[in-house]
């Protein structure tokens, strides 16, 4: 072997040497990475590839007092950005703008609300999108364009007809002051119940949000699911809503605004005995549905400076003067404090003086001598001004108050407003005056300070149907959390009072032959059912000062029905009430439908067919509004 | 020309290895390419029909006496600049590099022959010359491996063209060059390095070294890659997550799984014991090269084995290397187990040459 051979020899075996190391170095940095710092790689590999995903619980379904779907879920598409994934949120922003078509600074405001949030959240920015927008984000979603923008299906509160929407209320996204008050552990991006009775017994009806974890790939798609905690629903409520009673409120009502007399008013319907509600509305309503998959802003601002204000819940929240339909209180109070007796004449010469100052009867020639039923039957206004000033407005308003008037009727729906009827305590306390017995007159008719609600007027004429029992009106009939329904037992009465029967007989006497024979109520007459109710016709107070505009419209006067039915051992109780529907034999027509409709369901007859504009044949002269004298402010002097 | 006796000089034990090595990169390939969604991907298969060719090539190159090679050395070295050339003006791009001639089979890729090219052509021009190199002789080698160096690495193919520099050092070296030239020639190319960073370097070969300095700077850029790669194989743990339950790889989270990081799935898939496994087989295959050198009947087959062996050692440590997160990524595969046919067929002729010095070293 030369010297040289040795040479390379020993060269090569340097380079066996220096390999041989080379591979034990490799040996020990894949050691350490595997072996040694494993743990915190493998946490770092299922961060990559696991993802938590929230499965929406959907809320509970609503029934009808006979099993009817009111309110159910159905499903929609959500699409939210996750920027947990996120290179580069601007350009996210742009290119999902422009794939689903909205404005890019739109979505960044939304982006911008959610910003403090964990990135993990995926931060909603179209909730029920439309399918075309869903595969829009989809397509672009498989160019891995968008990894980081979820589609997800999510439950959506649907309503399947538009009735009762201030009953039903409506969703929405829970706000800022709603999770910092920490109600029942809301989380940003829940949906709970804002109005009506998916805010009331939003707890019930929420439901519990399940999870589920999934694997996913490097552009973020689910390839399989690990593990999954499926949704728990909402409780189920069943109300005490009948359906077909509803429905032909509704009905009536969009009869009445196709007739062009208005689109204004409320109607309550309940039982007498329980308080009940078997039909609910107000209007103008809205479309609780345009609220369930997140309202956009042109609809909530519309909705919100629309003159005829259809947010709000005129049933429970307006205050209007009853007019005549308050003639029964003030008839109860002479009666039960032994001022006067059924048989109490007054004497009607169609105006009569009191402290100096004439009031006038709707009636111009007057109503001559008569007594309290007959008085009640024609509406008799010096009557009434003469039992008042006997009365004394204390007195009356005991009474009234006793009968549901002036007070919360407690209903199971948000955000109620109290009416009014004054006394001199009142007047003191907020006016810091004295009562002047003057001004006792005109609260005879229930006009001056007198203000109630519709609901209030329900629970009126459901005391004077039973008896002297201020039931609570309610909505909640019975519950099912999975295990079967559960009834809800009514709610207690707010009070009870003795009401001698026979007296209270003569006023059931009144309000049947304002309905049976030629009184102003004869519209809402069904043949057999003994249909007891009162008319009111009421100037519209808060339009007074705005006589001078001329708007014919507004100034036109509101309508009242109130009834109970049949007159002996009713089964029905409640109200109709028309904003400038001209006067109550208008609102009696309305109620002639309802009351129709619930008797035919009785007796097992067909319902009878939705009324149409020329069916309800309302009477638009302004007549009656003209007859009966608009009284004198007794605060003028 | 094939004589009966040759054929019990062949280095089975060598061949089993890389058979095994080349198995273990289907199987790689297997799992990495396998999509339930669509059937099973075709890579594999490809894979399996350039190891066929290959092998044929490793008998091509094995049954004629390397000295007949090395003496055409000068035609072949010819040639496959001509292809380098060729594939300048007429290659088809893909990936924004202009590498392959499209064949009817499959993408000709002739860098990989080049090293073959360089390694015989500088055996044959070292194992010529007596003694330790001389300047001129350093500066014709030099030049002889910049031509093709120069041709590749403007399609741009960095990585490969890196991969002959390997080839002259170890001839070089082993024709005896002196330590003190080798330490020079290093100091030169650190000097070089800013210089080279300034002028020649493309800003995503600079932002490629720049996060590897600091992978976390471009978490989700650059330095994303070098992160899974090491998340990848951190995951693995001792046993690994099992054929075809890497997360990493099949998910897609770790990017060209079945090319540059195929040691990181296999890392992920079978562990640490199947990257001690996989490493104890490189090793074998090097160490039993080396021995071929050591064995060779002249100096000409010894310079030879150590050409070939020299770029594939070089690319072997760096790919692992990086498969790890431990270098900067760059398109370097793993000879052997990576997916690509000319890589495939180009290191099994090399080491038919290989076979070739140690079975023919009693002959005259």
């Amino acid at each position: 072997m030369t010297i040289e051979r040795r040479g390379i020899g020993m060269r090569l075996s340097i380079l066996q040497y220096v390999i041989t190391v080379i591979f034990s170095i490799l040996a020990v940095s894949f050691w350490v990475l595997q072996v040694v710092e494993h743990a915190q790689f493998e946490e770092m590999a299922e961060n990559n590839h696991q993802r938590t995903l929230a499965l929406r619980a959907p809320r509970g379904i609503v029934f009808d007092r006979e099993g009817k779907v009111l309110v159910e879920n159905r499903h929609s598409y959500s699409i939210s950005i996750v920027r947990e994934h996120t290179k580069d949120l601007n350009r996210t922003i742009r290119l999902l703008a422009g794939v689903l078509g909205m404005d890019e600074p739109g979505v960044r405001t939304i982006v911008e609300r959610h910003r403090r949030e964990p990135t993990y959240r995926p931060i909603t920015i179209v909730q029920d999108a439309t399918l075309a927008q869903v595969s829009a984000v989809k397509a672009r979603r498989l160019d891995f364009e968008l990894p980081d923008v979820v589609v997800e299906e999510v439950p959506t509160r649907q309503y399947p007809e538009t009735m009762a929407a201030h009953a039903f209320g409506y969703v929405g996204e829970v706000n800022d002051a709603q999770v910092a008050a920490g109600e029942e552990g809301l989380k940003s991006g829940d949906i709970v119940g804002q109005s009506g009775i998916e805010k009331v017994y939003n707890a019930m009806l929420m439901g519990e949000d399940g999870a589920k974890r999934v694997v996913v790939n490097s552009v973020g798609r689910e390839i399989r699911t690990l593990e999954e905690d499926p949704p728990t629903e909402g409780k189920r409520l069943q109300l005490t809503i009948d359906y077909d009673l509803q429905k032909a409120v509704e009905d009536a009502f969009d009869a009445t605004e196709a007739a062009g007399l208005t689109n204004a008013g409320a109607a309550i319907v309940l039982d007498p005995n329980t308080g009940g509600i078997l039909a609910f509305a107000s209007r103008p309503a809205y479309d609780p549905n345009a609220f369930a998959a997140g309202i956009d802003r042109a609809t909530w601002a519309s909705l919100n400076i629309d003159e005829d204000r259809p947010l709000n819940d005129r049933a429970i929240q307006g205050r209007y003067s009853p007019g005549s339909t308050f003639k029964m209180a003030v008839a109860l109070a002479g009666l039960e404090e032994g001022i006067i007796t059924p048989d109490f004449h007054a004497h009607c010469a169609g105006a009569a003086t009191f402290y100096g100052r004439p009031f006038k009867c709707w009636k111009k020639g007057g109503h001559g001598s008569i007594d309290l039923r007959h008085a009640i039957e024609q509406s008799c206004d010096v009557y009434f001004y003469t039992v008042a000033n006997m009365v004394g407005v204390d007195k009356i308003n005991k009474w009234a108050t006793a009968l549901g008037l002036g007070v919360k009727s407690g209903i199971d729906l948000p955000n109620e407003n109290q009416g009014l009827v004054p006394s001199t305590e009142w007047k003191m306390r907020v006016r810091h005056e004295k009562w002047y017995a003057g001004e006792t007159i005109s609260v005879g008719i229930g006009q001056g300070q007198v203000s109630v609600t519709p609901v209030s007027m329900a629970v009126y004429m459901a005391t004077l149907a039973n008896g002297g029992t201020r039931v609570t009106p309610h909505l909640l009939k019975a519950v099912d959390d999975g295990t079967g329904w559960k009834p809800v037992p009514a709610p207690a009465p707010q009070s009870k009072v003795e009401i001698n029967p026979e007296k209270l007989q003569a006023i059931r006497d009144g309000l049947w032959m304002v309905v049976n024979s030629g009184g102003t109520g004869a519209t809402a007459r069904i043949a057999g059912k003994d249909v007891s109710g009162k008319t009111g016709s009421a100037q519209v107070i808060s339009n007074a000062g705005r006589a001078a505009a001329r708007t014919s419209k507004d100034l036109r006067d509101n309508g009242w029905f109130v009834f109970f039915a049949p007159r002996d051992h009713p089964t029905v109780a409640g109200v109709v009430f028309l904003e400038h529907g001209i006067h109550g034999p208008n609102a009696a027509r309305v109620a002639h439908h309802i009351l129709d409709t619930f008797f035919a369901k009785q007796d097992g007859r067909p319902l009878p067919p939705p009324p149409t504009k020329e069916s309800l044949r309302f009477d638009f002269s302004d007549a009656m509004a003209k007859k009966q004298s608009p009284p004198v402010e007794p605060t003028e002097r | 020309m094939f004589e009966r006796r040759l054929y019990y000089h062949i280095d089975w034990p060598l061949i089993i290895a890389i058979i095994a090595l080349c198995s273990l990169g289907v199987l790689m390939i297997y799992s990495t390419t396998f999509d339930p969604t669509r059937g099973t991907a075709r890579m594999y298969a490809t894979q399996l029909y350039a190891i066929v060719i290959g092998m044929g090539a490793l008998v091509f190159m094995l049954s004629i006496d390397y000295r007949t090679f090395t003496d055409k050395s000068h035609l072949i070295y010819i040639g496959v600049c001509a292809l380098l050339l060729y594939v300048m003006f007429f290659g088809m791009v893909q990936m924004g590099a202009r590498r392959w001639i499209p064949l009817r089979v499959f993408n000709l890729q002739p860098s990989e022959f080049a090293k073959i090219a360089v390694a015989l052509v500088l055996a044959k021009f070292y194992g010529e010359n007596r003694g330790a190199p001389s300047w001129t002789d350093l500066a014709i080698g030099g030049a002889l491996t910049a031509v093709p160096l120069l041709l590749i690495a403007k399609e741009p193919d960095l990585g490969t063209a890196v991969t002959l520099m390997p080839v002259f050092l170890a001839v070089a070296y082993l024709a005896g060059m002196r330590m003190r030239i080798l330490g020079l020639m290093f100091l030169c190319l650190l000097l070089a390095a800013p210089v080279a960073w300034k002028f020649a370097l493309k800003d995503y070969q600079k932002s490629r070294v720049s996060t590897f300095l600091d992978p976390s700077q471009d978490a989700k850029g650059a330095g994303y890659q070098q992160i899974q790669a090491r998340i990848t194989v951190g995951s693995g743990g001792l046993s690994g997550k099992g054929f075809r339950q890497g997360t990493q790889g099949q998910l897609r989270f770790l990017p060209v799984a079945h090319n540059d990081f195929i040691f990181s799935v296999l890392a992920e898939e079978q562990g640490f014991a199947g990257v001690l496994v996989a490493l104890g087989l490189y090793l074998f295959v090097i160490l039993r090269a080396l021995e071929a050198a050591r064995l060779a009947k002249d100096r000409l087959g010894s310079y030879l084995v150590l050409g070939v062996l020299a770029s594939f050692t070089f690319q072997v440590v760096y790919n692992i290397t990086m498969s790890a997160g431990l270098a900067p990524v760059k398109g370097l595969t793993l000879p052997l187990m990576s997916y690509g046919g000319s890589s495939m067929i180009a290191t099994l002729a090399g080491f038919g040459l290989i076979l070739n010095v140690r079975m023919r070293r009693f002959t005259n």
